[in-house]
């Protein structure tokens, strides 16, 4: 589903990533851990071309998005995104915020888009929500309609960058739960967190990225009981 | 001191007639200003230096020289070799609306920027253009935040237009001139013109809070 081939990425003299390479396959849930700064956040953005890429290649569903004649909106609506500080539009309603994509970009007609915003909503619990306006949520209520949001573009993958993070700890848990429910549906998905105990029950993968590198990768209980590398060792000490 | 309010009522009819010319004046230039300002605004923020090197020359001139000498070159310069003879209230638009527009660039430029980067992010990761999301998140939340600043510059304006004078455009300033030569007096005709461009502002200032709170109260982040 998703094939990254030896990817860079710089910010000026700072290289962010230094070769990284990792195959997905549908259906699969990998989950990326690692110190602050070691670039697993512009990993996960440059799987949507959120950073410019300055070598490698990016293939997402067959689609090489690296490829100058590749229209990237459109790999963007198969790939959603949900960001940690959720990004909502806060000038539209919840339904709206959820429909806008749809309307706009899939040229879905405006009735058949809120209908199926609302089964999404339900599905994140939060229809009653549909005609409030973003302000009025709580942190893990707006994550939760940001996962919708993406949802509504029926994307192949979704990717998660630390959407737990900037939460109050007891919103955590709901978000979290949203997330499960849709592994278990059968999503492929890339998630970038620092919920170990998520990543243990619901990956089928964990990476541990350290300085640009993917450092060690394996099933959740191999990596987190029996850790090969040093700095796997030294990170996991400190999180754990 | 005695104040001649005959001269007052006299002039009253031109008074209010120059008032209609400041305010529909102020008004096109303004509008007009809002266009050119939003294109120049969106030059300025291309990502690359030359597409935004004109725009800059643009607001660099119009802010940094005074928009007298503008409208001299403008009246006497520009405008007659499209039209003649040239007339000042085309003139006088024309200086408001150019001088207008790169005041309102950057408002513009300062209200689309303090939008959060997230914002385009999270429309672009759904698949929409540039386009799209400017026209669909970026710029819905940016109007609001300009609509006080805009308000300024509108006030700002109407005040400026009373240089149309010096083209001898009938507007409110106009006939405060033409009064004072008239009678040879300087009290009467001056400060009847000061009071009304005084109401002018202070309605609009009540104008653009009423409109702020309206908006303020319809939804918020």
């Amino acid at each position: 589903m998703i094939n990254v081939k030896n990817l860079k990425k710089s910010f000026g003299d700072n290289e962010v990533l230094k070769d990284i390479s990792l195959d997905v396959s549908p259906q699969e849930v990998v989950v990326v851990i690692g110190p602050s700064g070691s670039g697993k956040s512009t990993f996960i953005r440059c799987l949507n071309m959120l950073e410019t890429i300055n070598g490698g290649h990016i293939v997402i569903d067959g689609k090489d998005l690296t490829n100058k004649k590749t229209n990237i909106n459109e790999i963007r609506t198969d790939v959603g995104m949900v960001f940690q500080h959720f990004n909502l539009f806060p000038h539209k309603t919840i339904l709206e915020n959820v429909t806008l994509a749809p309307i706009n970009v899939r040229g879905m007609k405006k009735a058949e888009a809120e209908e199926k915003a609302r089964i999404l909503l339900a599905k994140v619990g939060l229809a009653e929500k549909a005609a409030a306006y973003p302000e009025s949520l709580s942190g893990g209520q707006k994550q939760r309609v940001a996962i919708a949001r993406a949802l509504a573009m029926e994307p192949k993958v979704m990717l998660f960058d630390e959407p737990t993070s900037a939460l109050d700890p007891e919103m955590v848990g709901e978000v979290l739960e949203v997330m499960k429910q849709l592994a278990k549906d059968g999503m492929t998905m890339i998630v970038v967190t620092h919920e170990m105990g998520f990543a243990r029950e619901v990956g089928d993968r964990v990476i541990f990225m350290d300085n640009g590198y993917i450092v060690e990768q394996n099933e959740p209980k191999a990596l987190f009981d029996a850790p090969q590398h040093e700095r796997t060792k030294a990170f996991l000490s400190k999180v754990l | 001191m005695d104040f001649r309010f005959d001269i007052v009522t006299d002039y009253m009819p031109f008074f209010l007639r120059g008032m209609g010319i400041t305010i529909g004046v102020s008004l096109a230039g303004v509008l007009i200003g809002l266009v050119l300002g939003l294109l120049i605004a969106l030059g300025k923020m291309s990502s690359s230096r030359w597409v935004q090197l004109p725009f800059n020359i643009y607001i660099n001139i119009f802010r940094g020289t005074p928009m007298l000498v503008q409208l001299l070159i403008i009246h006497f310069g520009v405008v007659p070799l499209f039209m003649s003879p040239s007339n000042p209230l085309v003139s006088l638009v024309i200086g408001l609306s150019l001088n207008s527009a790169a005041y309102i660039a950057e408002i513009f430029r300062a209200g689309i920027q303090s939008i959060d980067k997230g914002q385009m992010e999270a429309a672009r990761s759904l698949g929409m253009t540039r386009t799209q999301a400017m026209k669909l998140v970026i710029l819905p939340q940016a109007v609001k935040r300009v609509i006080p600043p805009l308000g300024n510059e509108f006030i700002v304006l109407l005040k400026e237009s009373s240089l149309g004078s010096v083209l001898a455009a009938p507007e409110l300033m106009y006939w405060g001139r033409a009064a004072a030569g008239q009678y040879i007096r300087v009290w009467e005709p001056y400060i009847t013109v000061a009071l009304i461009y005084l109401v002018l502002t202070l309605s609009l200032t009540y104008l653009m809070n009423y409109v702020e709170r309206r908006l303020s109260t319809s939804d918020q982040r």
